[in-house]
């Protein structure tokens, strides 16, 4: 059922092949680098700077080439094997992940290249301080550009949505579902524990401040997320989808009927989605609470489906999709 | 939970309200012990003040499908089975038929214990 992505496999095979050669061009680059400039380069080359202008740390240049080259490969590699059969194929994440790592690991080699060249020792060579800067920039920049691309290469069109619910003129139907996940509630309410009582110790001076105001603070934001994300409720009405977390029903993501393409019911696992709570992954955005029926819309101009795991979703899409036929939106 | 609403019915407002629960409750929509959404929540998809909607419920309580808990809203009563929901309709329906033919509840009742 969650194998829906069908179409644009032309497009995955050339993302696959350009992910491959990527990989295979930043490890070339990386190894190549010291060895087409040995001649300028001294025998150890200055690899790391603790803060100072003063390098704490060499390489001879054989392993300052070889050992970066190895990191990437084994990370490209390691990030490239399906560990569980229940991912999806096309994760877009991938390159995401090592569009930014290859843009740094070619950054610091060019800069620690450049550092060390035409230096007698390696303990003249200084720190390269703007390089640093601009490889994280550009860093940055990969990493948005790869996402942009991936999103537009894994997009699919969405599936077909659950047939219409039977909708007389004459009638109002609204559907309510909730779903909560009692670890992630506990979790919380043990971190809001933890939290008064460091505050607590704090009024109290039971312990040194420098050390209770992180375990608070922490603790605090622990228990405000973990709260807001263990439970969700979902509603269907004439005004639409309306999604809200949290016992206090904020934040909410609201849509119109019309602003809605289709809604259908899925059966989804954590293991799909990386996990529990607000979830991005190829599959677009999971609210997961826990594994099964998952109600998904996709909402109009989007490229990726929104979804959230709620109990009886099949009975909600069909009344959302009846809701759409009724109110006619763009585009029909 | 699904609930409908006539918009040709002529009864009053909180009525519907009571009978689009009861029905919820009769078909197994929301079973004993489970949380219903709240009154706000309720009045805000069904278009409805939260006045009348509560009226509608009172009225549930009133009649032990639903029960009004401090601290863990209104919750579907444990002894509201289906069955019973189904129950509460169909006398209501036989009130209703009875009133249209002209006999009061007294002459209902007594009907009820002849059948017995």
């Amino acid at each position: 059922m969650t194998d829906g992505h069908d179409g644009g496999h032309g497009r995955r095979r050339a993302v696959r092949w350009a992910l491959v050669g990527g990989t295979a061009a930043v490890a070339a680059l990386v190894a190549g680098l010291p060895w087409l400039q040995r001649d300028r380069l001294p025998d150890r080359l200055a690899t790391h700077w603790s803060g100072g202008p003063a390098p704490d740390g060499s390489m001879p240049l054989w392993s300052a080439s070889v050992v970066p080259a190895a990191v990437w490969l084994v990370l490209a590699l390691a990030l490239s094997v399906r560990w569980r059969r229940s991912w999806t194929g096309p994760r877009s994440w991938l390159p995401i992940a090592l569009a930014p790592t290859g843009v740094v690991l070619v950054g610091a080699q060019i800069s620690i290249v450049r550092a060390n060249l035409d230096r007698a020792d390696w303990h003249q060579a200084r720190q390269p301080g703007w390089w640093i800067a601009v490889t994280l920039a550009l860093a940055a920049a990969a990493g948005v550009l790869a996402w942009r691309l991936a999103v537009r290469a894994t997009a699919t069109a969405p599936l077909a949505g659950t047939p219409e619910l039977d909708l007389a003129r004459d009638e109002r139907l609204v559907w309510f579902s909730h779903t909560a996940n009692p670890w992630l509630q506990s979790l919380s309410a043990v971190a809001g524990l933890v939290a008064v009582g460091a505050a607590l110790g704090l009024v109290l001076g039971l312990a040194p401040a420098a050390t209770l105001w992180p375990v608070c603070a922490g603790c605090a934001v622990l228990a405000l997320a973990g709260s807001v994300s263990s439970s969700v409720r979902a509603k269907v009405s004439e005004a639409g989808l309306e999604i809200s977390f949290g016992p206090l029903g904020w934040p909410a993501r609201r849509w119109t009927p019309d602003a809605l393409e289709s809604a259908r019911a899925e059966r989804r696992l954590p293991s799909q989605v990386g996990g529990w709570g607000y979830r991005l992954s190829g599959l677009g955005t999971t609210v997961m609470l826990r594994a099964g029926d998952c109600l998904v819309v996709r909402p109009r101009g989007r490229r990726s489906d929104f979804a959230v795991s709620v109990d009886d979703a099949e009975r909600g899409a069909a009344l959302l999709n009846a809701l759409r036929a009724r109110t006619p939106g763009p585009g029909r | 939970m699904l609930l409908r609403l006539d918009t040709t019915d002529t009864r009053p407002l909180h009525e519907q309200v009571a009978a689009a629960i009861r029905r919820a409750i009769a078909e197994g929509e929301c079973r004993a012990g489970e949380r219903l959404p709240s009154a706000r929540d309720l009045s805000a998809a069904l278009d409805l003040n939260v006045n009348t909607v509560l009226r509608g419920l009172r009225e549930l309580r009133d009649e032990g499908l639903l029960e009004f808990r401090r601290g863990r809203g209104i919750t579907v009563a444990e002894g509201a089975s289906a069955p019973r929901s189904g129950l509460r309709i169909k006398v209501r329906e036989l009130v209703a038929e009875a009133s249209r033919l002209g006999y009061s509840r007294t002459d209902l009742i007594d009907m009820i214990r002849e059948s017995s």
